[in-house]
């Protein structure tokens, strides 16, 4: 089974390409989880479906949320937990 | 451009209406009607064909649109002609779990907010609450800094940017937002009595005068009514004062609304200086007065009286704030008057008092009314002079004004008097020994009556003076 974590951008953030790299990392590890970008300028609709208010957000696959950037060991450990525990 | 917000004195109080590129917060505790009245202003805009994106972060779109039509408004054919859209913004979806960290901005909002204001070419945004999006956040304070960008890209998109936001009781110092935003309406709600009044002022105006009262602010069934507290009507005056600082000091800081006022005098003290100097008093305040006149009351001796001590009544004649309720024709001379009150029917008398209460209930800042009941116990019967005046007094309490009624004690029965003293809230009485007048409080509503004071008469205003 395939599984999509959702990673809400916008040019004007300046914490996204630091966790775009981190999320980047973790999908290589983990070959169920596929990683989609969406730079909130470009796909408004996507944003308005998913109900996004703050950048950066990762929406994992069970549509639980991380708002706010973070280093690479809380992401993961947040991950982590919601992929088991979820 | 100016966007109306349909309620004319709302518009007056924020210099014309809501202008586009600027941000308004309406301010309130909970149920003060913050949301009311931001549902009102965007009927008031739709209704000028100005289209409205409205953001609710509290409540279901559909369950506004309901909401609203208990206030008889219908949003949905200005949602089919495209004029409006009513939106739902919170910080997640329901039961969905956020891990949140202090490290984000909210362009996400922002660039779906324009994207439907584009869609609509929405001249107004109402976001209600504010309050309660920040309180979604975890970290408030990153949200709110967050919220001012949200601000300042909307406002310049040429759009008002209507905001709720909730105050709290103890929370007397302005919050973040108020520094940003360009104007304040704050809707404040106290208890009085038992009946929740509720009051509204614009504290913050950016580039114009903020004005610098509070109005009464009513919700009913027909929308909301902002009253002008220049003009308010009787029912919410609590006190009045007689106009000579002395007596009011001495009855315990004013006379209660809804007072019934004797003054009683002998046939010897002139109580014209008292009456004017507190008609004139009534008339500065803009209180209407409504005269009873009669053969010492009446409407010429009264102007030649102001005349003489030099007060200018003239513009209060011309906005009517001054009415004479004559019993007998206005053109006849005292003397030939003093003969027509012997003819004056107990018939007459109930048509003048019916006269007197309709013109007390026509305009509500009518609230004070003169009159010399002297003439009207010898004309009348006991029973139907009592009946008359417990009539004046009853309407005058109903109405919240005040009555002031002169009597010349020595001219009536004792038990006549004893009856009107009873009825009477205040009884003041004026007396006079070796050339000197003396004025003492009998009985008082509020319980502060007072001792003969000396009270000389002068030529020009005020009039009376207590010394003592």
């Amino acid at each position: 089974m395939e599984m999509k974590l959702l990673f809400f951008t916008s040019p004007t953030c300046s914490w996204c390409p630091f966790i775009e790299q981190v999320l980047e990392r973790i999908v290589e590890e983990a070959p169920h989880l596929e990683l989609e970008i969406i730079d909130i300028t470009k796909d408004i609709e996507k944003a308005e479906e998913m109900e996004i208010v703050a950048i950066p957000t990762i929406v994992l696959p069970n549509n639980q949320r991380i708002i706010g950037a973070a280093d690479e060991r809380f992401i993961r450990e947040q991950l982590d937990f919601y992929l088991v525990m979820g | 451009m100016n966007i109306s917000t349909g309620i004319k004195e709302l518009d007056y109080m924020i210099d014309g209406g809501l202008r586009t590129g600027q941000c308004y917060a309406i301010k309130g505790t909970a149920g003060a009607g913050k949301t009311v009245l931001s549902l009102f202003m965007t009927l008031g805009a739709l209704k000028q064909n100005i289209p409205v994106l409205f953001i609710s972060t509290e409540v279901e779109p559909s369950k506004i649109i309901d909401y609203v039509k208990s206030f008889g408004m219908d949003f949905d054919d200005y949602i089919k002609k495209g004029l409006l859209v009513v939106d739902k913004i919170a910080l997640k979806p329901q039961g969905i779990n956020v891990v949140q960290t202090d490290k984000f901005d909210l362009s996400a909002i922002i660039a779906r907010t324009k994207a439907k204001m584009d869609a609509i070419k929405a001249k107004l945004v109402v976001f209600d609450s504010i309050s309660a999006f920040i309180a979604e956040f975890q970290y408030e304070k990153t949200a709110r800094s967050g919220f001012m960008d949200f601000i300042r890209e909307i406002t310049k998109e040429d759009a008002a940017l209507v905001l709720t936001a909730e105050s709290q009781i103890s929370q007397e110092h302005a919050t973040l937002e108020e520094f940003l935003v360009d104007g304040v309406i704050k809707i404040r709600s106290e208890l009085i009595g038992n009946q929740l009044v509720k009051r509204i002022s614009v504290p913050k105006l950016r580039s114009a005068q903020p004005i610098s009262f509070e109005n009464r602010f009513i919700i009913n069934k027909d929308g909301i009514m902002i009253l002008r507290s220049e003009n308010p009507p009787t029912i919410y005056i609590q006190e009045e004062k007689t106009g000579i600082a002395k007596l009011d000091e001495l009855l315990g800081g004013g006379i209660p609304a809804g007072s019934v006022i004797l003054i009683e005098i002998d046939g010897e003290t002139n109580y014209f200086p008292l009456f004017l100097t507190t008609l004139f008093h009534q008339l500065k305040r803009d209180k209407g007065v409504i005269i009873h006149s009669n053969v010492h009351m009446h409407s010429a001796r009264i102007l030649e009286e102001f005349n003489r001590v030099e007060c200018d009544i003239t513009s209060h004649l011309n906005e009517g704030n001054l009415v004479f309720i004559d019993k007998y024709n206005r053109t006849v001379t005292a003397v030939e008057a003093r003969e027509m009150s012997q003819h004056i029917t107990t018939d007459d008398m109930i048509s003048v008092t019916v006269e007197l209460m309709e013109a007390f209930t026509r305009t509500e800042q009518r609230s004070v009314i003169y009159g010399d009941l002297t003439d009207d116990v010898n004309i009348l019967s006991e029973t139907d002079f009592l009946r008359y005046f417990a009539l004046q007094s009853f309407n005058v309490k109903e109405k919240r004004g005040v009555a002031y009624s002169f009597i010349n004690h020595n001219a009536i029965s004792r038990e006549i008097l004893a009856r009107l003293r009873t009825t009477a809230d205040i009884i003041i009485r004026f007396s006079r020994v070796n050339y000197t007048n003396y004025i003492e409080c009998l009985k008082s509503s509020t319980g502060a009556t007072f001792l003969p004071k000396v009270v000389k008469f002068r030529d020009k205003y005020p009039l009376v003076e207590i010394i003592g």
